[in-house]
């Protein structure tokens, strides 16, 4: 060390590092999600907008603008929560906290179904249950003779099942790690007080888990009511309206303050019943583990329940994974959509067009939009988990390096913001945003880049959290180490803090890279055709008629997901390979 | 009083520091030199500022106030910020928790900081090896730190710190994460590769134990204030106030609070002390080592009733505790001695009070 090196003072670096970088990210998210916002509620306040308010809200037509979808959507929202509780807390429990057989090969199970996108158990619904009620070709059942009355073809109720059947997943997992975070010695300090098992239950158990149980209600019936693909595909055909479907009927049919004002009311539904929840745990907050990290956990016996409870796990696990998937490949082989089984060709796949076959369309694998498709998806997915990781590093680090001042509370609270939008919505105030010029910017609505911006402002809570939750892992002392040896801190930041944080940034990327792969909520509104995505296509062809098409393009997706979560499964053993031991 | 040999030569010099987190001050006006080799140990109970101190050292923090300078050149001031940066003032910091780089082998984690400072590859690898052996853990040079004991993590992050060969080592409690037979063990490691490196070396401890031993020099904190700064014995015997007389030394001193009555301090009725070594005051407290109070009764001596309350062997005597009121005295009984407790049991006081404080707490000069 040299007297020189002691002198040079290092203000200027400071004042580089330490006020453009939280500069730069309130000016992006500004960009991203505080001027959607506003841009969406300025348009529903011209004198076109105002009109749309009162034709929504108080005319003749509010009945079916509003109230009659406001109603479907908030049925389809409880049954959809109180559902996913029920599955997804007794898988929980089962798995977490009982000594039921192959608890690994469960857990697994439980988690799979958020992998697959709704549509594809929507689409699956329909292949088996479909009735001649709408003309087309009937469904399975009723193929072969069973007759399915039009509640359990159509509808409200169906729409419910697909959903359950989405969502549970989510409940289950966030209910599984409160459990785990139940530790044995809570349990055995309830047994040696002489509690018997009900009482442990209802008295420590169930008080521990509460918040997690209240987050998870709120998080499905969020998911519910913002889902557009269910609805869509199994209650449009019916008139069963949500305001998601609503919404995007509206912008279709070109009447954007209609459907800006319908996506501002959806906007308050939705962010009513989360900041509900909120309050309802806030005061619980403290004894909440979301790592899931409890050390033992007590299991407690089932004694001659465990295969008969097993038998119903795995029924679930295989009605809501295994079944839509088989439903799907079938279907996508079959010419016929009732006889699943009989004549298989492969002509949806890869068949030419021409023939007598699907009214002469080629098989997908022809088919130059769809590749076209796949390719623009991948690239979506990937180009949204990059920009979304890094906005989320870069987040989580200025708010947990300057906790408890303005600009790190102003910041988390605006990343948190998109949490409380559908992302129907969220599109909605793009549309409204970016859907004209901006000054010497041309419109971006329809471009790849609006997809990207769009999509990684949605993802932003996500991205924040598990940024958080990455840095977390990092301690302070591990990085203050690092500086005192004198690196820079694009050193620190290669060396020291990317391989710690390489893991967890991975499986974040990798969820972020799935969810944009499976979205069709988002991109149903902002997609165009020089931006087709594969969710949107098989939409399409679904909303057609075409069901093999969509059916063997929703696997296509579903391929592309697992084999995503595979290779994420695989490399993440390699990454960090002092964590074997 | 804080000031021990003031110099341009002082490898650590602080000036007036304070450091305050909005309303909240951590350390208040501190002022401390140390000459080059010094073990400057920073010694008080848990919140009293002396991490704070040392992360200023380390330049983690910015000071708020005055400045401090390592053999002449100031580093940190509350005028500039840290003006050497955390990596540039040849200082290495032992973290309480280690700090090892979990992605990083032993030998990893000592080579980096060498890799940073640009040392050369063979020059880098001869020292790796030559700090490996000097902490004994050879062996243990391709495993990770997730792979070894705490105390193998302890040596390896002292490794890591002195590899560079810093100048000035730091270390933050580093030995409150080992079990009491290692801590020991440690201590004399450490001290000895105190001797081995030559560098000025601050340590941080809520252990006065640790204090006395390895200290040239301690530094007392407490509330963000420095009580007393001098040599070890210094301290012992030389208390200046009674959060020192009381925090330091094993077993722990008595403090015993007095009235003047006459030509006489009295603790409750018992007549201890004339009353000229109160300087006038009317109430005073009285320091009476263990060592000063024995049990049973000596001819010629106050005595007073206790209740007795604990007892613990120690080097062929016993430390007894007992209980006058709410107030604890502990001294020494020859031999083993154990009572009931709550056992009546008399105690004397054999020798004159060791020191005399006012009822605030500063030390009366007689």
């Amino acid at each position: 060390m040299t007297s020189t090196s002691l002198s040079v003072p290092s203000g200027r670096r400071l004042l580089r590092s330490g006020f453009l970088l939280p500069a730069l990210l309130i000016a992006i998210v500004a960009v991203l999600v505080v001027a959607p916002l506003l841009r969406i509620l300025l348009s529903t306040l011209t004198p076109e907008g105002l009109e749309a308010w009162q034709a929504v809200l108080a005319s003749r037509l509010s009945a079916n603008l509003w109230w009659r979808p406001l109603l479907n959507t908030m049925i389809l929202g409880f049954c959809v929560a109180g559902g996913c509780l029920l599955m997804g807390g007794f898988l929980a429990w089962l798995v977490v906290l009982t000594d039921v057989p192959g608890r690994r090969f469960l857990a697994l199970m439980a988690t799979l179904p958020y992998m697959i996108p709704s549509f594809a158990a929507a689409l699956a619904w329909g292949t088996l249950f479909r009735n001649s009620r709408l003309g087309g070709s009937a469904g399975f059942f009723e193929t072969n003779g069973l007759a399915i009355p039009d509640w359990l073809a159509w509808g409200l109720i169906p729409t419910a099942i697909v959903l359950i059947a989405h969502y549970y997943s989510l409940a289950y997992t966030i209910i599984a790690a409160a459990l785990s975070s139940v530790g044995a010695d809570l349990v055995e300090a309830g047994q040696m007080a002489g509690a018997r098992r009900p009482r442990i239950f209802f008295g420590i158990i169930l008080p521990v888990v509460t918040p997690a149980l209240v987050a998870a209600a709120s998080l499905t019936f969020a998911g519910a009511v913002s889902n557009f693909a269910a609805p869509a595909l199994l209650g449009l055909p019916v008139r069963m309206q949500t305001l998601s479907t609503r919404l995007f009927g509206m912008i279709e049919t070109g009447q954007n303050e209609r459907g800006f004002v319908i996506a501002l009311l959806l906007i308050a539904v939705s962010a009513l019943f989360l900041f509900l929840s909120d309050r309802i745990v806030s005061g619980r907050k403290a004894f909440i583990t979301v790592t899931g990290k409890g050390g033992r956990t007590k299991r407690f016996p089932l004694g001659g329940w465990r295969w008969p409870l097993f038998a119903l796990a795995v029924l679930i696990g295989f009605a809501t994974t295994v079944l839509p998937v088989l439903v799907l490949a079938a279907s996508s082989l079959a010419p016929q959509s009732g006889a699943l089984f009989s004549n298989w060709t492969l002509h949806f796949w890869i068949g030419e067009g021409g023939g007598q076959m699907a009214q002469g369309q080629a098989g997908i694998f022809r088919n130059p939009v769809l590749l076209d498709a796949l390719w623009t998806t991948i690239r979506l997915g990937l180009v949204v988990a990059f920009t979304t990781m890094l906005l989320g590093l870069a987040l989580a680090y200025t708010i947990v390096q300057r906790r408890g001042s303005l600009i790190a509370t102003v910041l988390s609270q605006l990343a948190f913001l998109p949490l409380l939008i559908p992302s129907i919505a969220f599109a909605a105030a793009y549309i409204a945003l970016y859907g004209a010029p901006i000054g010497p910017l041309p419109s971006l609505y329809g471009t790849f880049a609006l997809l990207v911006i769009a999509a990684s402002a949605h993802n932003l809570p996500f991205a924040v959290q598990s940024g958080r939750s990455v840095l977390g892992q990092i301690s302070a002392d591990i990085e203050e180490s690092a500086r005192l040896t004198g690196a820079s801190l694009v050193r620190r930041l290669f060396a020291i803090i990317f391989p710690l944080a390489i893991r967890g940034l991975f499986a974040g990327a990798i969820l972020v890279f799935v969810k944009m792969v499976r979205d069709l909520s988002l991109v149903v509104l902002l997609f165009t055709a020089t931006s087709p995505v594969l969710s949107m296509v098989a939409y399409r062809y679904a909303a057609e008629g075409f069901m093999q098409f969509a059916n063997a393009i929703t696997l296509v997706i579903l391929v592309v997901c697992l084999a995503a979560s595979f290779l994420a499964h695989g490399l993440q053993n390699r990454v960090q390979k002092w964590k074997e031991t | 009083m804080n000031a021990l040999a003031t110099g341009a030569a002082d490898a650590i010099q602080i000036r007036n520091l304070v450091k305050r987190f909005g309303a909240f001050t951590a350390v208040k006006d501190v002022d401390i030199s140390v000459p080059p080799g010094a073990f400057l140990v920073l010694v008080g109970p848990s919140g009293c500022g002396k991490s704070t101190l040392l992360r200023m050292l380390a330049g983690l923090e910015s000071p708020s106030e005055g400045e401090i300078a390592f053999v002449g050149q100031t580093v940190s001031s509350g005028a500039g910020g840290v003006i050497a940066d955390a990596g540039r003032r040849n200082a290495g910091l032992v973290f309480q928790s280690y700090a090892l780089w979990p992605h990083m082998t032993v030998a990893g984690n000592i080579a980096w900081p060498l890799k940073v400072a640009r040392w050369p590859r063979e020059k880098r690898e001869r020292r790796v090896r030559e700090v490996l052996a000097l902490l004994g853990i050879d062996a243990l040079a391709e495993r990770y730190p997730a792979e070894i004991s705490g105390g193998q993590q302890q040596r390896v992050a002292i490794a890591r710190t002195i590899a560079p060969e810093p100048s000035i080592l730091l270390f933050d409690e580093p030995l409150s994460n080992l079990d009491a037979k290692l801590r020991i063990e440690m201590r004399s490691e450490l001290m000895r590769i105190h001797r081995a490196t030559g560098a000025t070396s601050v340590y941080v401890t809520h252990d006065q134990v640790e204090a006395m031993t390895m200290a040239t020099h301690v530094a007392v904190l407490n509330n963000g204030r420095v009580e007393q700064f001098g040599k070890p014995i210094d301290l012992l015997r030389n208390p200046q106030t009674t959060f020192v007389a009381t925090f330091l030394g094993t077993p722990p001193a008595n403090l015993l609070p007095v009235r003047r009555e006459g030509d006489a301090l009295l603790f409750n009725d018992l007549a201890l002390a004339p009353a000229a070594l109160a300087g006038g005051r009317a109430e005073v407290q009285l320091l009476y080592r263990a060592e000063d109070v024995g049990v049973g009764v000596v001819a010629g001596m106050p005595s007073l009733t206790a209740r007795f309350a604990e007892a613990a062997p120690i080097a062929g005597r016993t430390m007894v505790t007992a209980m006058i009121g709410e107030l604890r005295i502990t001294g020494m009984a020859d031999g083993y001695f154990t009572a009931t407790p709550g056992e009546p049991i008399p105690l004397s006081f054999i020798r004159t009070p060791d020191a005399v404080f006012a009822a605030t707490g500063e030390r009366i000069h007689q």
